[in-house]
């Protein structure tokens, strides 16, 4: 009885010396479902190697945690860090509320070489890394394999450049009388994003090189939208409508994100392939990218801002981000994974369809990370969709775009 | 009539007289209202008036005073003029449309019909439907191959338009929608006004020999007139708020044909992160509605409008 006691004494105290000592990291993300519950496992094993650290991962759902952030440096009530969708890191890294992580990047030799180029592109401000990419995902070209072998094309076979996704598709219309290919005409970033990757695919940039200036409308650019115009206006295997023929078995192609390799094969009851999206004759293979963004605030104090970074190294790190990549299906950051043979083996295995999408990181280009971005691309998707409409010419609606993104750049 | 009623209403003096002692009681009572309004109405409110005065992207730690640029800049974008014009005519067309349709169901569910109370719930239905869920919903309806309107149309031998993604109809589509869920309010407030109105009227005119379209005409609407008004000011200050089920049905689009300023405010701010312009669109539109009130209680106050 009395040796009961006192262990129940020795324990209570040793938690609270514990607790004292202890480093508490507040953590605000956005994965939620499977993707929260590997983070969570994650972290408990984090904690249990690396006792003193608790880390308290709060989940915001995802459309709220850049006004929680805003309201949360506002207010000066910031997590010790959080993740934010790369679309808005622009804002966050000139909010002044980020903590450069450069020093630790050096400290721990960290490489950076060994990440994709394109998702690096977000953190970085005025010299100064702010951010490290802990996520990814891209577009690629998914296609029906009953249309195609209905059409009496070779159901193994994805086009490989705009001439063969031409005759691909009219050879779809012509024999099934089902569209060719599915583009997003609904408008806003989703065309914006799509378009972004035929653009690229035939060598025009979004904006010139220190973005400073709007790029889309060079002969490049105007080649690229006067293709997309063709395939609506000419060819007419593409109609300007909502989003969801492919799904449905109405549309034989389509571009959409390396998320749906999981998602289609629930979904539709027809054979799929998927592919890196093919590009212009004598143009570039291109997609696009999103993902997640890892960052400390700048209000924790040393010690606290130590913990969070050692938290975010051993995250990052290749054999973690093995096990993320393959327990959330999002795509490497670091070539190291993507080559690494047990996450190889887990993709041909359980995920064929994604290794299309893991080969194009290497070409995935960042969005311009401007943090008038949002406005920019409602605009180039409002002229883009004017020009599939057949109300202006291609050459017409990328000049105005250009006229009307010009000074939100200045 | 006048006099008796002034003999009741107490004269200035003993009013205040009596109130005064009764301040602090009055105070102390009131003070949880006027903290949670004052705290989540008002404050907000007035700073959203001050925030307009700034260019701040809600994030940087500074913001830069502007003065009335953010006003100068809204009323020289041709997107807010769009804005302004996409929200005039769904205003109108759903204020009319409702209004006609209001009307014309309450008439005949105010005939002795079976069935009655089964038709006034189905009528009123959409109206406690919540907006978002209809919309989804009527996306659905609306789509082109396989939407149940566009297959109905094919069945009488016509071909429907890809409704939301075709610029000149898709403002027409959310039309619709914003219609069948105002008609059945509408409705109900019709039925309770033509219930009001004295059968003797009626009997007095057939008496006269008025066919019942005669009746309808020069009894039913001028008696109506202060209900229809009460509608029309309700519709339009409802109306020029619209924001779910435009972001729900199409985001504004296609082309900024359904870009009402309630999605207009809302792309400014929560997309751009453009807090001082939006700021600034809110207030503009805080004038349009205050305008629509302020002629309300002008005509109200002449006429008789006690609905």
């Amino acid at each position: 009885m009395k040796a009961h006691w006192l262990k129940t004494i020795v324990t209570t105290a040793v938690v609270l010396l514990g607790l004292s000592t202890a480093q508490k990291l507040t953590f605000w993300h956005y994965w939620d479902g499977a993707n929260g519950q590997v983070l969570q496992g994650l972290i408990e094993r984090y904690q249990k190697e690396h006792p003193g650290v608790t880390i308290e991962a709060v989940f915001v759902p995802g459309g709220e945690l850049l006004t929680k952030l805003q309201t949360a440096i506002t207010a000066r009530q910031t997590p010790t860090m959080a993740i934010s969708d790369l679309v808005a890191m622009p804002l966050l890294t000139r909010s002044g509320a980020l903590a450069p992580l450069d020093d630790y990047i050096r400290q721990s030799n960290l490489n950076l070489t060994d990440y994709f180029p394109g998702p690096l592109v977000y953190g970085l401000y005025q010299g100064k890394r702010y951010s490290l990419p802990v996520s990814a995902s891209n577009l690629g070209l998914f296609w029906n394999k009953n249309l195609f072998r209905a059409a009496g094309l070779d159901p193994n076979r994805p086009p490989r450049n705009w001439d063969e996704l031409l005759r691909f598709a009219k050879q779809v219309k012509e024999k099934t009388g089902k569209w060719g290919l599915e583009l997003f005409t609904q408008g806003g970033e989703g065309t914006t994003w799509q378009t972004q990757v035929y653009f690229w695919g035939a060598g025009a940039e979004f904006l010139n090189a220190n973005n400073t200036a709007p790029a889309f409308n060079s002969p490049q650019g105007v080649r690229a939208l006067q293709f997309l115009v063709d395939l609506v206006q000419k060819e007419k295997v593409a109609p300007v409508a909502p989003w969801g023929l492919f799904g449905r078995g109405e549309a034989a192609m389509v571009m959409d994100g390396s998320w749906m390799t999981q998602f289609f094969p629930q979904q539709v009851s027809f054979e799929l392939g998927a592919a890196p999206f093919p590009f212009a004759p004598g143009g570039r293979p291109a997609t696009n990218m999103g993902g997640e963004q890892i960052f400390i605030f700048q209000s924790a104090d040393a010690a606290t801002a130590k913990a969070a970074w050692d938290f975010i190294n051993w995250f990052s790190s290749t054999p973690v981000q093995v096990e993320w990549d393959r327990g959330t299906g999002f795509l490497p950051v670091r070539r190291s994974v993507a080559n690494d043979p047990a996450y190889r083996a887990w993709v041909s295995n359980a995920r064929p369809l994604m290794r299309p999408f893991v080969d194009s990181m290497a070409f995935a280009k960042p969005r311009p990370p401007v943090a008038r971005y949002p406005q920019i691309s409602d605009i180039f998707a409002k002229y883009v969709q004017e020009a599939l409409l057949g109300r202006l010419s291609p050459k017409e609606a990328l000049e105005r775009a250009a006229q009307e993104v010009a000074p939100l750049l200045r | 009539m006048n006099g008796v009623r002034l003999h009741k209403v107490p004269s200035k003096a003993s009013r205040w007289g009596r109130t005064l002692g009764e301040w602090p009681a009055a105070l102390f009572f009131l003070l949880p209202t006027v903290a949670v309004l004052g705290t989540f109405n008002f404050y907000p409110a007035l700073y959203s008036l001050y925030l307009s005065l700034f260019e701040w992207n809600g994030l940087s730690p500074t913001r830069e005073f502007v003065g009335l640029a953010n006003y100068a800049r809204l009323l020289a974008s041709g997107e807010f003029w769009n804005s302004l014009r996409v929200t005039l005519l769904y205003a109108g067309g759903v204020t009319l449309l409702a209004l006609a349709l209001g009307l014309g169901v309450a008439v005949l569910l105010n005939q002795p019909i079976r069935g009655q109370a089964v038709y006034r719930v189905l009528y009123f239905l959409p109206v406690i439907t919540p907006t978002v869920a209809s919309g989804v919903v009527w996306k659905y309806l609306f789509d082109p191959t396989q939407g149940v309107v566009n297959r109905g149309l094919v069945g009488v031998g016509l071909e429907g338009p890809s409704w939301l993604s075709d610029p000149s109809w898709a403002l027409v589509a959310v039309v619709v929608v914003g219609v069948w869920k105002r008609v059945g309010f509408n409705m109900v407030v019709y039925l309770a006004a033509l219930q009001g109105i004295p059968k003797t009227y009626y009997e007095a005119a057939q008496l006269d020999g008025a066919d019942s379209w005669q009746q309808f005409r020069y009894i039913t609407l001028p008696l109506l007139a202060p209900t229809t008004f009460f509608l029309v000011v309700t519709a339009l200050i409802d109306a020029f708020q619209v924001f779910d089920l435009v972001y729900v049905m199409t985001s504004g689009g296609p082309l900024g044909s359904t870009d009402v300023l309630g999605y207009y405010l809302y792309r400014q701010g929560f997309r751009y992160s453009e807090l001082g312009f939006a700021s600034a669109v809110a207030y503009v539109m805080f004038a349009l509605i205050f305008l629509v009130t302020v002629i309300q209680f002008r005509l109200t106050r002449g006429g008789q409008g006690d609905a």
